[in-house]
């Protein structure tokens, strides 16, 4: 064999024809056959709904009123003029936000306590996460059975406990209403976070924590300084997905309070709902929801892109 | 049987171009190798012609017809992935029997196609197990089963060996040359392993950054490489690089070293019109060409030198010895007992008749 | 091996305050055991309005266990309230939903995870959707949906539990598709497969856990949703849990069907969650953890 290439003489043939079969037009267009029914379905069922009500929106749609009036940015400003809708965006923000930090603390504290193996520790796992498999509306129907004044024992425990009677109105009187909103949502939700935290936990090489130890780091060090900054990326994570969620908050409160006393229980969801189907002022509704469909794509576009990065934590 | 033809071809991914020209001829039962570092693009060339990957430009030719829209199915050419790709849901028989079936063989042919291809490799009793029960020696059998099985016009090699331990390689390294010699198809054998390359090749083809860096005979790229890349690539241990400026000399050319403190004569044989007097220049020396001095004189063409052992790294029957030519670290191969402890100073020979001589700023070969 | 566990371990160095290892083993009891007794007790006060008869419902103190177990607060649920078309209806819109997103997922998944199909924009609209609310989006739907008379009925609803739950299958299993070698489809097609029987022959089966578990996690989505059901449905293709309206307010106090009722809707998604366990984070992540 020599150093220079070996000569071939002209092997270059015409390229021989292939019969275009189904089956090589199949492989070429292979991804976009692949999406293209999800992809027309999920169009179907959004982008086409979304269209048409941007129109109902600026419209006076109403099943007894023949005729659609144009009235531009009318329904929208009934809306943002409204004082329940007002009252439902901070009800929304503030149980978002309680619910959410305590389902964290809690989760966080209970993945702490499992991360290490003990007898029993699997029949506990599924006993935790049982939870996360009951419709919320049966969560909502779970703690009225609970707090519903007179049936539910829990005013009679806690007249035990404190020795003196209680004659709590969970349902209808605040601020217990809201306390027994957050009761609900904490108990269906904390596992999502106790679940994730735990798998973040686990994840972390033990020998980091070795390491630490050789370099005279105490627990509390260790959790402040090793612990929790390679939690993060999960904690983040965890929080996203439950903030989305959260904000979306309906099926409790229609269980639990109908939105009462009066509206003072509304959140945006059941405000909407309200407005829309209870009071078919369609339109209203409509303006509405575009605003915080918005507003949740802000939220979404803010929290998820920067997290789903494929550096996110796997 | 085939052979293979690339002309032109180009690959780019986005804006990064992995192939970057690539012409190359490989004859019909020729062994090729393509080796280089990591991201040389020797895997995209071999993916490409495997189908796999789409050509950016240029034209890829199996056995006289162009491929460049023909599906890896229809290309007729076989393939030994890295990782094996042995599919896990399936026994070892089903793999090696899967191209034949997806080419609706009739059962019985496949059953002996497999049996012989099986037997070929040693791998008869293992037609039952599942790839998950199989020791790591076995896995690149069933592999190269697989693709035996089916007699394609042409072979593929992507860096089979490289998840093997040190024993378990020279043993696959050695079934695989007896494979070829055997079945004598065109082979292209694609590693990073510079040893895998010059022991299987009939031909390296060394590819840095998307291009050809040279091609030849594995001796041919060992004694003459033509740019300071190929030299350093090949060989271990590493050649030695002295970096210097040429000098022409009344009794002949030498280089340089270290500020004119070392001469190094070169051969009279070798030409060096091409480059200026006083042209930075880099002198590759192969350890194995340093030898114990022996004899009053030395041989002809060689240099005798008295050296200070620096550093000492026996292997049982070898030992490399470090020591320092004009500032710089030069190490030599000599046998077990040349040399017994650091410090000591002895009489070498180096074959300059030998050494290759590259321009420093090109790297090309003088 | 956590923070926690460290606390055991005695380990060198000049500071050492640390509490011995019985109290924080007893600590961390206490706080398991105090989390499983908030997590069951709901539960078990549920179950036990179930079986009680109707004259210890205002018993002071409350009766814990009943003397008498009583099964007529099921037959009530399942008949008075029509829980049993509720449970065949879930079960019929929940399985074809299941099916079909899955069906539809899987091919969905496989594109994004290979070939990166429309780059991040497409997956990343895909998951939105699954962030979305359904009370803004639901107005249009229902319109839409009163124009072609699909509400309250199976098709509308197993197409719009199709939709919601494609979000989760197309992530959960697109995860789990870009985790598996490529090298095993392109032995395939090098020998001699079609994109499309490498895919079913190699891809496919290989994920077969995954898929059987995203329909465990598509399934358990549809059986609990409620707001889709409540305005989407009426006489006919109503959910298990619509049927929970007829207990606002507890005007007539039926307490023991509402239970009864909550026990049987939860049974079977609480049953298939825990099969699923093992995928559990992967699912709960939309696949964004490996679980």
């Amino acid at each position: 064999m020599t150093g220079t290439a070996l000569p071939i003489s002209g092997t270059a043939g015409p390229p021989r024809k292939r019969p275009q079969s189904l089956s090589a037009w199949n492989d070429r267009h292979f991804k976009w056959v692949l999406v293209a029914p999800a992809v027309s379905l999920v169009l179907a069922l959004s982008i086409y709904p979304l269209l048409f009500s941007l129109w109902v929106a600026f419209v006076n749609y109403d099943f007894s009123v023949p005729g659609h009036a144009f009235v531009a940015l009318d329904n929208f400003r009934r809306v943002v003029t409204d004082p329940v809708a007002i009252h439902s965006v901070g009800v929304t923000l503030g149980l978002t936000v309680a619910n959410v930090a305590i389902e964290l603390l809690l989760g966080l504290i209970l993945a702490l306590a499992m991360a290490k193996t003990f007898r029993g520790r699997g029949l506990v796992m599924t006993v935790l996460i049982v939870p996360l498999f009951i419709s919320p509306v049966i969560v909502g129907q779970f703690w009225a059975l609970l707090l519903q004044r007179p049936f539910g024992p829990t005013n009679f425990l806690l007249g035990k406990l404190l020795g003196h009677e209680v004659t709590i109105s969970w349902l209808t009187e605040a601020p217990w209403n809201f306390i027994a909103i957050i009761a609900a949502d904490v108990w269906q939700w904390t596992p999502f976070m106790f679940v994730l935290l735990l798998a973040g936990l686990t994840s972390i090489p033990p020998h980091i924590y070795e390491a630490a130890e050789l370099d005279g780091v105490d627990a509390w060090q260790a959790f402040w300084w090793l612990t929790l900054p390679q939690l993060m990326p999960m904690i983040l994570l965890a929080v996203t997905f439950r903030l989305l969620d959260a904000v979306k908050l309906f099926d409790v409160i229609f269980m639990l309070t109908g939105g009462g006393p009066g509206t003072s229980t509304y959140t945006v969801s059941y405000y909407l709902y309200q407005v829309g189907f209870q009071q078919f002022h369609i339109s209203q509704a409509t303006a509405g929801s575009w605003i915080f469909l918005i507003a949740i794509t802000l939220l979404i576009m803010l929290l998820v892109q920067r997290l789903l990065r494929p550096e996110a934590p796997r | 049987m085939a052979q293979v033809k690339i002309t032109g071809l180009k690959k780019n991914y986005g804006a990064y171009a992995a192939v970057k020209g690539i012409d190359l001829a490989i004859p019909d039962g020729e062994f090729t190798v393509l080796v280089g570092p990591s991201g040389c693009g020797k895997s995209t060339l071999l993916r490409t012609i495997a189908g796999l990957e789409t050509i950016t430009e240029g034209t890829i030719e199996i056995g006289g017809e162009i491929v460049n829209d023909v599906r890896p199915r229809d290309r007729d050419v076989a393939m030994v992935f890295q990782d094996y790709a042995l599919y896990p849901h399936m026994s070892v028989k089903r793999n090696i029997g899967f191209g034949l079936k997806a080419r609706k063989f009739p059962a019985a042919e496949i059953d002996k196609q497999v049996n012989q291809a099986a037997a070929l490799l040693g791998i008869e009793s293992l037609l039952d197990s599942l790839p998950k029960q199989l020791s790591g020696g076995q896995r690149p059998r069933v592999a190269i089963g697989r693709a035996i099985v089916r007699n394609p016009q042409l072979f593929l090699f992507d860096e089979p060996l490289s998840n093997l331990d040190a024993q378990l390689r020279d043993e696959m390294r050695g079934e695989i040359k007896r494979l070829h010699q055997e079945i004598a198809t065109t082979m292209i054998y694609v590693t990073h392993d510079q040893i895998e390359a010059m022991t299987l090749a009939d031909r390296i083809v060394l590819m840095r950054e998307g291009l050809i860096e040279q091609q030849g005979s594995p001796l041919d790229l060992f004694e003459r490489p033509a740019t300071h890349f190929v030299a350093g690539f090949l060989g271990s241990p590493k050649i030695n690089f002295l970096s210097g400026r040429l000098r022409r000399l009344p009794e002949g050319d030498a280089v340089a070293l270290d500020g004119d403190s070392t001469t190094l004569p070169l051969a009279k044989s070798r030409r060096t019109d091409a480059i200026p007097n006083d042209c930075p220049v880099v002198l590759g020396v192969r350890p194995e060409h340093t030898t114990r001095a022996s004899g009053e004189r030395p041989a002809e063409g060689m240099l005798r030198l008295t050296v200070t052992i620096e550093l000492l790294q026996p292997t049982g029957s070898r030992t490399y010895a470090t020591f320092r030519l004009g500032g710089e670290p030069v190490v030599a191969e000599l046998q077990a007992h040349d040399v017994s402890r650091i410090g000591e100073s002895i009489p070498v020979d180096v074959d300059l008749r030998r050494a290759s001589l590259f321009d420093a700023q090109t790297g090309q070969a003088i | 091996m956590n923070a926690t566990a460290r606390n055991a371990t005695p380990s060198p160095g000049p500071r050492r305050k640390r509490r011995p290892r019985w109290t924080a083993d007893l600590g961390r009891f206490l706080l398991i055991a105090g989390f499983v007794i908030f997590v069951i007790a709901p539960l078990y006060w549920v179950f036990i309005t179930s079986i009680k008869p109707s004259e210890d419902y205002l018993a002071v103190p409350p009766v814990w266990f009943p003397k008498e177990p009583t099964l007529t607060h099921y037959n009530a649920a399942l008949f008075a309230y029509r829980g049993l078309n509720g449970l065949i209806n879930s079960l019929v819109i929940s399985s074809a939903a299941t099916v079909l997103s899955t069906l539809l997922g899987t091919l969905m998944a496989y594109s994004l995870a290979r070939f990166n199909t429309g780059g991040q924009h497409l997956s990343f609209w895909m998951l939105s959707q699954r962030f979305l609310p359904p009370v803004a989006i639901i107005m249009p739907i229902f319109l839409l949906f009163r124009t072609y008379h699909l509400n309250d009925t199976y098709v509308g609803m197993i197409v719009v539990y199709t939709v919601f739950t494609l979000p989760l299958t197309v992530w959960m299993l697109s995860a789990y598709f870009q985790q598996m070698p490529a090298s095993l489809e392109e032995a395939a097609l090098v020998d001699g497969c079609s994109r499309w029987q490498a895919f079913l022959s190699i891809a496919v089966p290989l994920a077969a856990p995954a898929i059987a578990a995203a329909m465990v996690f598509a399934f358990i989505a549809c059986w609990t949703e409620f707001f889709f059901a409540l305005i989407l449905t009426g006489r006919n293709a109503f959910t298990l849990p619509t049927i929970f309206r007829a207990f606002l307010g507890f005007q007539g106090a039926q307490y023991g069907e509402a239970s009864a009722l909550a026990v049987v809707s939860l049974l079977p998604s609480v049953a298939l969650g825990m099969l699923a366990q093992k995928h559990l984070v992967r699912g709960l992540s939309l696949g964004a953890v490996r679980g």
